[in-house]
Formats: C-alpha cells, sequence, structure tokens
C-alpha cells in the first residue's frame, strides 16, 4: 500500500489534473456528507430501525421522526441525482484505464440501476408512510419493511458494479487506482452476499439490522468509500491537464 | 437535412443521421405523450391528495378505461423520449477544454431518471387493476404513484446542472451550445426542486395537484424539451456544415 503524501492529492501539484473533474472530485465527499447526515441524523434509517417489531411499534417510529424523515428525505429528492453524479466520476476515471470502456459502462449501468431500489424506493416508501399518519397500521407495516429491505437488500446492481471495478483495476496497466482497492470492492460483494440472509431472518446477526448483514458491511463500507474518495483525488491529480478527452 | 452526395458514406454523416433521429424523437414523442395526459382523467384537474380513501376508489371505478389509455400510453411511450437526451450526451461530448465526465454523470442521471418515471405509471396501473380492491390499497397506490411521479426531481436537477456546467466549461471561441442555454437549465432546475415538497404537503401550491408542483414544475420540463430541441437543431446543422456533410 502507497503511502499518499499532501504533495501527491493537492490540485496544484505536478501538472494538476482538469478543472472538471476536480469539481466532481470535490462534489464527491461533500455529497456523501450530506448524504450520512440525512441516513444517519435526519431519517434514522443508518443505522436501521428494527425488524422484529409489531406494526403499531412501526408506526410508532414514524411518529417519533415525523418531522426529520420529512425533511431528511425531501432533501434528498433534490440532491439524489448526487448519487449518478459520484457515480459518473468513478465510471470517468474507470474509462482511463488500459482496459477500455466495457468495465466502466458496466459501472454506470450498475450503479444507475441500483440507484431506484437502493435509495429511492426507501425514500418513496417512508414519505408515503409519514404522508398519512392515520393510514391503516398494516400499510404503514408494509411500507417500512418495502423500504428497508429494497434500502439494505438492493444486492446485486451493486454487486455487479464492484465487481467490474475490481476486474478493472486488476487488469489496468494505467495504475488508475492501486490493486489493493480491487480486493476492498471484493470484500463489498462479499458483504452484499452475506446480506441475502437479511431477506429470511428478522433477528439476529443475519436481519437487516444485524451484527454481520450490516455493522460488518458498514465497516467494510467506510472503509471502501474512505479509499475512494482519497484514490479519486489521487487519480484526479496524477491526470494531465491538457490530456485528450476521453472517446 | 439533406446529406451531400460526396459525404454519403463518411462516418460524420451516420452519425449525423443518427443524432438527427435521435432528435426527432423529442417532437414526436412528446406529442403523443401529450396526448396522453390530456387523455388521463387524474390531471383535468390534477387528483387531490385530501381525497378520503374511498373518494380515490370511486375515481379509479368511475375512469377505468381512460386512466388505462393514458398510463398505459405513458408506459410504452414515456422512455421512448430518452433518444433526444442522448443527443445532449453526444453533443457535451464534443465540447472542447473539458475532459468530459460531466457527460458521463449526465448519462448516469439520464438512465436513473427515466427509470423512475418508468416506475409511477406501473402504480397508477396497479391501482386500476382492481378498483374493487380495499379502497386502503388502491389509495395506498395512488399515493404512491403521484409521489414517485412528482417529488423525486434530484435526477433531473442533476441533469440539468451537469448540463449547465458543461456548457460553462466549454470552449469559449466556438461553443457547441450557446452560454444562456446554461442559464436556462438552471433556471428550469430551479423551477422544478420544490416539487420535492409533493411528498409531504396535502394542499397549497406544493402539494402534488398544486400550481408549483404540478402545473410548474412540469410546464418547465416541457419548455426544457421544446426550446433544446430547436437548440439541438441549430447545434446538429452547425455540426453538419463544419464536417463537410451538408452544404453550408
Amino acid at each position: 500500500m502507497s503511502v499518499i503524501t499532501p504533495e501527491q492529492v493537492s490540485p496544484t501539484a505536478t501538472d494538476g489534473g482538469k478543472r472538471d473533474v476536480w469539481w466532481m472530485t470535490w462534489f464527491f465527499p461533500a455529497w456523501y456528507a450530506v448524504f450520512g447526515v440525512i441516513i444517519c441524523l435526519l431519517t434514522r434509517v443508518t443505522p436501521p430501525p428494527r425488524p422484529d417489531v409489531t406494526a403499531a411499534g412501526k408506526v410508532e417510529f414514524f411518529a417519533q421522526h415525523h418531522l426529520t424523515i420529512q425533511i431528511g428525505f425531501t432533501l434528498l429528492l433534490i440532491l439524489l441525482g448526487g448519487a449518478a453524479m459520484t457515480n459518473g466520476l468513478v465510471a470517468y476515471q474507470m474509462k482511463r484505464m488500459s482496459v477500455g470502456s466495457a468495465f466502466a459502462y458496466g459501472y454506470l449501468g450498475g450503479m444507475s440501476v441500483g440507484a431506484i431500489p437502493g435509495f429511492l424506493l426507501v425514500t418513496v416508501c417512508f414519505l408515503t408512510a409519514a404522508f398519512r399518519p392515520d393510514r391503516n397500521p398494516e400499510l404503514t407495516s408494509l411500507l417500512y419493511d418495502l423500504g428497508m429491505l429494497s434500502y439494505n437488500g438492493s444486492l446485486g446492481c451493486f454487486s455487479v458494479a464492484y465487481l467490474v471495478l475490481a476486474i478493472a483495476i486488476l487488469y489496468d496497466r494505467n495504475e488508475i487506482f492501486p490493486k489493493w482497492f480491487a480486493y476492498i470492492s471484493i470484500w463489498q460483494i462479499v458483504t452484499e452476499v452475506i446480506a441475502t440472509q437479511m431477506f429470511v431472518f428478522d433477528s439476529g446477526p443475519f436481519a437487516w439490522n444485524g451484527s454481520i448483514s450490516f455493522w460488518l458491511a458498514v465497516v467494510v463500507f467506510s472503509v471502501w468509500l474512505g479509499a475512494l474518495i482519497v484514490l479519486l483525488r489521487r487519480a484526479a491529480a496524477a491526470e494531465s491537464a491538457d490530456a485528450p478527452a476521453l472517446d | 437535412m439533406q446529406v451531400l452526395e460526396q459525404a454519403e458514406e463518411l462516418p460524420a454523416a451516420g452519425n449525423l443521421k443518427a443524432q438527427w433521429v435521435s432528435l426527432w424523437t423529442g417532437p414526436v414523442v412528446g406529442v403523443v405523450l401529450l396526448a396522453a395526459a390530456l387523455a388521463f382523467p387524474g390531471f383535468w384537474p390534477p387528483m387531490s391528495p385530501t381525497w378520503s380513501a374511498d373518494q380515490v376508489a370511486s375515481f379509479y371505478a368511475d375512469h377505468t378505461a381512460w386512466i388505462r389509455v393514458g398510463q398505459v400510453t405513458f408506459n410504452l411511450c414515456g422512455i421512448m423520449i430518452l433518444p433526444f437526451f442522448t443527443v445532449i450526451v453526444v453533443q457535451m461530448k464534443r465540447m472542447k477544454g473539458q475532459s468530459h465526465v460531466f457527460a458521463y454523470c449526465y448519462l448516469t442521471a439520464l438512465v436513473s431518471g427515466a427509470t423512475i418515471f418508468a416506475l409511477s405509471n406501473i402504480f397508477f396501473l396497479v391501482a386500476a387493476f382492481r378498483p374493487e380492491r380495499n379502497p386502503e390499497l388502491v389509495q395506498l397506490l395512488n399515493d404512491l404513484a403521484w409521489i414517485v411521479f412528482i417529488a423525486p426531481v434530484g435526477m433531473v436537477v442533476s441533469q440539468f446542472v451537469l448540463l449547465a456546467l458543461a456548457v460553462y466549461f466549454d470552449d469559449r471561441t466556438g461553443p457547441v451550445f450557446p452560454r444562456w442555454v446554461g442559464h436556462f437549465a438552471l433556471i428550469i432546475a430551479a423551477a422544478m426542486v420544490p416539487s420535492a415538497a409533493a411528498a409531504v404537503f396535502q394542499t397549497g401550491p406544493l402539494a402534488w395537484d398544486g400550481i408549483w408542483s404540478f402545473w410548474v414544475r412540469n410546464g418547465a420540463y416541457v419548455a426544457f424539451v421544446v426550446v433544446m430541441f430547436f437548440v439541438l437543431r441549430n447545434t446538429l446543422r452547425r455540426q453538419a456544415i463544419d464536417e463537410g456533410v451538408v452544404a453550408a
């Protein structure tokens, strides 16, 4: 693992990189910071509320966090496109690799699909539940389960994106991303495979809030995301400012 | 667009023909979608979020056929307008002085945004499939349909922002789009942002049947497609002349 020095990541270092790529590279952590505030502090979907509660308990959850769910998820409806922008940036860097565009387009495709079950559905389900607090508790409970299972349980669209990213990094000779990042991406797939169990268990380590299905995945995801933020900066800095635009 | 005989076999001619056909999906599909919107009873006036479950269910029971006509047409033809927007992607990738990262982000947002639209008509159609279902369930499907239709503006807002950024980063001497297209895209984005609140408010201008969330939001989007049709038509003509595909 190479150590990144401040000189390497500074936009003014070497020959600087491209200005528009830098814009997106700065946007990347900014968007995830806002996203983190929305899902952790406002809407309370991460860490997730319990799967093993009665319908009345779920209604109680929506009543307790009514205002912050509405504020947070309305904000996310506006900012949802940030997910597409961050994924487009990763696809751009993948296109700079020596392996051509196929993996980059695969990443772009997987992530474009993933945004809908992975983010949009939980947003819509929770806002719909909060929209009519007097709705039949059985239906509110359905929206709770649908939202949580689609948010935590959208597995394949992200797995394919991690898979093509990992393969692209391993084959790449332009050293856009270091090889060790491919192995972290493969661990992301492992957590997605384990998370299949949340469709079976409603309590315990494999439930959607469980120590293995959720907390292990959070640790791996945090390492992956943190590394990606740093590596995107490094890749942007390493790009020549006057390199020709990609096909 | 009359392609010059000596240019027929050039790759540039094929590229421009593809863009020209894609461009025309805009007005053609636009007219079909407008007809579908006129046929859909739920838009005249837009159904109120304050209706009780029984009112919603009887609306679906009374207007089943036309609800199906409108939403099946949205379902079948809505995404056919996608090629129109891919012309914007192709043109963003012609812009000089930038890496085209904005174009890839735009394409990603375009696909996800279209998928959201594709979901909403399914909810409308499932509600109309069995109007005799428990009214609470019809109301739930109707809520989901309207909220998915109106509120998730993020994917299109980011498209407008990315288009504006690309225009502002474009070469000043020979820009692909005139600079005002960037300002225009940001104005449309600003007009659409407030309708995200349609997922919260049941009355007032921001409710899904409100003056802002329904009329201004959808009007702004239609205005964008109409204006961009003429902008893209001019851009394609200029590209065709520059590349020797048509006579100046």
